[in-house]
């Protein structure tokens, strides 16, 4: 079997089925062919096929299911479907579809295997297979980990070249023409005289056949869409403001709603006057809600008005009130043996390294960080006696489901979720608290949709935040060269928290603690990598690139502390240690494009490197900056990732801009700190980001030499605030170890 | 001793108030004004009233909007430690108002309903902008806030009566003389309260506009 | 209530206190225009009136002096404006939710000032947040509609 052929086998069937006036290509659910005792509980139901591509009489829809918040995934999904299906993307229908299990994702869990991304063993290769199984129990049609490209790309091609030939079979079996001798465009089978018959016509046809499965995907030298400059199917909507998010839904008869929840996250609501704020125009109901009070309006603003104006005396949650508080519970935990959660990385023997002395000792401290993307938490949702149907851009369509399920009392099969595209993300719609608020809502006015929308002021102060931490490095130097590397990490168990608001705890070590320090393609003598776990203080959660946007600052900045101490360059030190010969060639590529000849740049001025892999992506990042009057000057930003293979290089580059701006807004200038068990920074002046005045040049190289496709929405996040903690260093010699760096220095 | 008294009525014409009708209970604009006779007020009196004018004038409600020629107003308050420039890279140009660029007008809007909620941009009765750029408090000394303002070369041409008037005409117009004692939004206002910095205005100038020498 | 968005008169009746993007937003149902952050922080909101650019989450209803446009009035049914041509043509949206207030914030400030300098554009666009980082591409996209409006005119 080719090896296509087994990655197909392995994860799913790609089969055909008849729908209303036509024929439907998609995925069968891998029990079906290969009998596995783990899945034997499914229903009937969620056997059947689960579409990526309908055709009928009126048109062709491509059906798109990781959700897009901006990262470009409804647009590629669509790009790599048409790249064998032979459609024009942009005379289809695309639609993220209703969720269903059958577009789970595998890759999502991958970072879950106990295994470095550059090690492609033969165990770590099947351990990774093994993360299938689980990430399909949990129906995990999510949306995260930098997934969709590496989860679809065999998948949905598949699905396009299945539908295609089984077209071309209709054709052949209308025409008397051998299939082989039939060619195919622009949604159409091309006879060999040239004439055509549009793929509708054949739809019903098709549908009465046996899909035609023994396909081959085209080779990459034959691409006509990937790999190719494109545009995004979407771009031409975002500009002209068509495009509808969830925020802008609207659903026949709806009203207008918002929540106050207790600020303290999870505390009750003891007691409640909403006398003046019922007597507020447009108001329509005053609704208690888990943790909250729930107004009803005629227009969003009246709900946000009358809310304001709601008196509420709240209870305390069981985490503790300051960040003063939450951080020396963290100190106490860091190299602490009795709240060791796991040492992925032990090499040599740090501990008689160390005992030899000259140890270079220092703390580190991540905060905790909201999400804030543009477009605030929002819902629609309609109650019935029957069924539950919500609208909302969410990267959990299916825990919305069950979540939904559970509070109405409805079965599982009775609740739709229409997933809308999200304003932004950045893992804040991981979560579903707000849609859980709105299905409580619309159960006190059963039959009429209700449309939930946080207050941007709500919003950032029900955030789960990317964790705080705490680190202590300890390293030494021998012979201008890094030596040892000992880093312990501590933290509050993120999969703890998320997964016990999405299913219930995971159990086992949460290897997110140090994801972004224990895995780095790095050979130092000894090199040692522990995660510590703090007690489950505020509710956190996954914030772009995970682990790693914590974990990249810790280990990479070490590193670098390391190499200055020991006198190399830290360019070539970092060359030096790496293993992983595409890592090494990253880190090769920004050299060239930086023009690399030291950290100093002359007076004021200084350039900094920093590297980190990230969900199988190794990127280096060289940043240049002057230390001016005003403060420090973000001059210039090089980056060079590795994805294997590039299937739309202008979103590539995009999504490696954001990574960076992303990386180097939160570094130099937000947190969300707590007071009272609440968040502080409730609204954007606080939390500033980055501005475009602030915004380096930014020059972007992707490099092909990986042997596996990876995405890109991530990766290029943990290496900015590194490298600009290096070159901060570079140019003034002050070293900062921690976020927010305007803790400590000024910038412009 | 000579009496003027100028009425809310005579001075509103000549100004738009189109959102008046919204603000039901906002802040009241009326002053009353009385002259006193130049050289019925002591030195020692007219230095007092400055040094009281100064705490007004120096104060954050007033002074970040009477920046220098870098054209940049500053923002302070409680969420952001010290003073610091208007976030947003903004920068007002030499038309004060933003013309060459992002007029302020984008943001804050022209209304004299000042309630506006916390952090929001805040809002007057006539068009916002930066005070002309020979009018600079923002980080100037006593003396220097002084000398600008006795001077007619740097304040628009004034006497003290005219400062007086200019300062009533503001308030009637819910400009940002009378924003300053009222900025809601949680905003910390400019002390003593309008009619009471009219008043020190008023001592000032009978005693000859004396300044303090250090 | 009376007021003209994109050339249609509407009539609405509302507390003259509501801001003009929920008038917008959720009585006209025009949802171009964002709802971001509430407090002229973000620019998601940015609609013209008479041409100026105004953040309509601060400008109660009772306030409104003369015609607005939101994104979706820009450009005609035929042609894009020149700065919706320049952001196609530069791929600038990700997410995209910031993006009409950044088209309608770009194309006002060229319409005062359409042979701006780098810094001006740094100035002007600096006042419009974006969370995913289109930065680069939004300040390549100023020059070329700003080119492209000098070429025209």
């Amino acid at each position: 079997m080719s090896r296509i052929g087994k990655i197909a086998r392995r994860t799913f069937l790609i089969g055909s089925a008849a729908i209303v006036g036509g024929v439907a290509f998609g995925a069968y659910y891998v029990n079906k062919a290969i009998p596995n005792p783990l899945l034997d509980d499914l229903k009937d139901g969620e056997a059947a096929i689960t579409p990526y591509v309908k055709i009928d009489q009126t048109g062709i829809t491509l059906i798109t299911p990781r959700a897009d918040k901006g990262q470009g995934s409804y647009s590629i999904q669509a790009m790599m479907i048409a790249e064998e299906l032979d459609v024009d993307p942009t005379k289809v229908t695309l639609t993220p579809g209703m969720p269903g299990p059958a577009y789970y994702n595998g890759a999502v869990m991958d970072e879950g295997a106990p295994f470095p991304a550059y090690d492609e063993s033969w165990i770590a290769e099947r351990v990774r297979g093994m993360m299938f199984i689980p990430a399909k129990l949990m129906e995990m049609q999510m949306t995260g980990g930098s997934s969709t490209v590496k989860d679809g790309f065999v998948k949905m091609r598949l699905a396009g070249a299945v539908a295609r030939e089984t077209l071309k079979q209709a054709a052949a079996q209308r025409t008397g023409i051998a299939r082989a001798s039939l060619q195919t465009a622009d949604g159409h089978v091309v006879l060999p005289d040239g004439s055509t018959i549009a793929y509708t016509d054949l739809a019903a046809d098709a549908a009465k056949m046996d899909p035609v499965t023994d396909v081959k995907l085209r080779p990459e030298t034959e691409w006509k869409l990937l790999g190719k400059k494109m545009d995004r199917l979407d771009m031409a909507d975002k500009v002209t403001g068509q495009t509808v998010y969830g925020i802008d839904m609207a659903v026949d008869g709806m009203v207008y709603a918002t929540v106050r929840a207790n600020p303290g996250i999870g505390g009750d609501v003891l007691s409640y006057d909403d006398s003046a704020a019922r007597s507020l125009r447009g108001v329509q109901q005053i609704v208690p809600i888990s943790h909250g009070i729930g107004v009803i309006a005629d227009n969003t603003w009246y709900a946000f008005r009358a809310a304001e104006a709601l008196e509420i005396e709240w209870g305390a949650p069981n985490y503790p009130a300051t960040t003063e508080e939450i951080f020396a519970e963290l100190e106490a935990t860091v190299d602490n043996e009795d709240r060791f959660d796991h040492r992925q990385r032990n090499d040599g023997d740090v501990d008689a390294a160390l005992e030899a002395g000259d140890v270079i000792e220092v703390d580190y401290r991540i905060p905790f960080v909201a999400h804030a993307p543009m477009e605030p938490m929002n819902a629609i949702v309609q109650v019935t006696d029957d069924a539950c149907h919500i609208w909302t851009g969410t990267q959990i369509p299916l825990f919305v489901r069950n979540h939904a399920a559970d509070i109405t009392g409805l079965e599982r099969d009775q609740v739709y979720v229409y997933v809308l595209p999200m304003g932004g993300s950045f893992g804040h719609k991981l979560e579903d608290t707000h849609v859980q608020q709105a299905v409580e809502l619309a159960m006190a006015v059963k039959g009429t949709p209700v449309k939930l929308t946080w207050s941007r002021e709500e919003d950032m102060t029900h955030d789960y935040p990317r964790p705080a931490a705490v680190a202590k490095a300890r390293g030494q130097v021998k012979d201008g060269k890094v030596e040892t590397f000992d880093l312990s990490v501590a933290q509050s168990s993120l999969m703890t928290s998320w997964f016990g608001r999405l299913m219930g705890p995971l159990p086992g070590p949460d290897a997110t603690i140090t994801t972004g320090s224990w895995d780095q393609p790095f050979e130092i003598p000894n090199y040692r990598v522990t995660g510590y776990r703090a007690p489950d203080m505020v509710p956190i959660s996954s914030w772009r690139s995970v682990g790693a946007s914590g974990n990249g600052f810790l280990h990479d900045s070490f590193l670098d502390e390391l190499i200055h101490a020991a006198g190399a360059d830290p360019l070539a030190e970092r060359i030096r240690l790496c293993m992983h010969e595409p890592s090494r060639k990253v880190l090769e590529a920004v050299k060239e494009m930086s023009g690399w000849d030291g950290p100093s740049m002359g007076e004021n001025r200084g350039r900094g490197v920093a590297f980190c892999m990230s969900f199988g992506v190794p990127c280096a990042q060289v940043i240049e900056v002057t230390n001016t009057e005003g403060g420090i000057k973000i001059d210039k930003v090089y980056s060079a990732v590795d994805v294997g293979t590039v299937l739309d290089p202008v979103n590539l580059e995009a999504q490696v801009f954001g990574g960076v701006i992303f990386g180097l807004a939160h570094a130099m200038n937000c947190e969300t700190t707590y007071e009272n068990h609440a968040a502080q920074q409730d609204n954007y002046h606080v939390f500033e980001g980055m501005r475009l005045f602030q915004t380096p040049e930014i020059e972007v190289q992707a490099l092909t030499n990986g042997d596996k496709i990876r995405g890109v929405g991530e990766p290029g996040l943990p290496p900015a605030a590194p490298a600009l903690a290096n070159a901060i260093f570079a140019a003034t010699g002050q070293r900062i170890r921690e976020m927010p760096f305007n803790k400590h220095i000024k910038f412009v | 001793m000579k009496k003027t008294l100028i009425t809310a009525a005579a001075l509103s014409a000549g100004f738009t108030l189109a959102a008046l009708a919204a603000n039901t209970e906002g802040p009241d604009p009326h002053v009353d004004v009385t002259l006193l006779e130049e050289g019925s007020v002591t030195q020692a009196d007219g230095l007092a009233a400055w040094e009281r004018i100064y705490e007004v004038v120096s104060h954050p409600r007033c002074a970040n909007c009477h920046v220098d020629e870098t054209n940049i107003p500053m923002w302070s308050g409680p969420t952001y430690g010290e003073a610091r420039p208007h976030g947003m890279n903004i920068n007002a140009g030499d038309s004060r108002i933003g013309a060459e660029t992002l007029m302020c007008s984008t943001c804050h809007i022209t209304s004299a309903d000042f309630d506006t909620p916390p952090n929001a941009a805040p809002r007057y009765g006539i068009d916002w902008s930066l005070a002309p750029v020979e009018f600079l408090w923002y980080g100037q000394t006593s003396v220097q806030i002084c000398a600008q303002m006795k001077n007619p070369d740097t304040n628009g041409d004034r006497d003290w009566k005219g400062l007086v008037d200019h300062l009533v005409h503001d308030a009637e117009a819910f400009g940002p003389v009378l924003w300053g004692f009222n900025p809601s939004g949680g905003r910390e206002p400019a002390p003593y309260g309008l009619q009471a910095h009219v008043n020190d205005m008023i001592a000032w100038g009978a005693a000859g506009q004396p300044c303090p020498t250090e | 209530m009376k007021l003209t968005v994109n050339g249609t008169e509407h009539e609405v009746d509302v507390d003259p206190d509501m801001p003009l993007l929920w008038v917008l937003r959720d009585t006209l149902g025009i949802t171009g225009v964002k709802y971001g952050c509430g407090i002229a922080q973000c620019g998601a909101c940015t609609v013209h009136v008479d041409g100026a650019a105004v953040r309509s989450c601060q400008l109660p209803i009772s306030a409104l002096e003369g015609e607005v446009t939101t994104v979706e009035g820009l450009s005609n049914a035929e042609t894009l404006h020149a700065v919706q041509e320049a952001w196609l043509d530069h791929q600038v949206a990700q997410c995209g939710y910031c993006q009409s207030g950044q088209i309608m914030a770009a194309a006002s400030f060229l319409d005062l000032n359409s042979d701006p300098t780098d810094a001006q554009i740094d100035q002007v666009m600096s006042a419009n947040l974006c969370r995913c980082g289109t930065y680069p591409r939004i300040r390549a996209a100023v020059k070329a509609a700003a080119a492209k409006l000098n070429e025209g005119a």
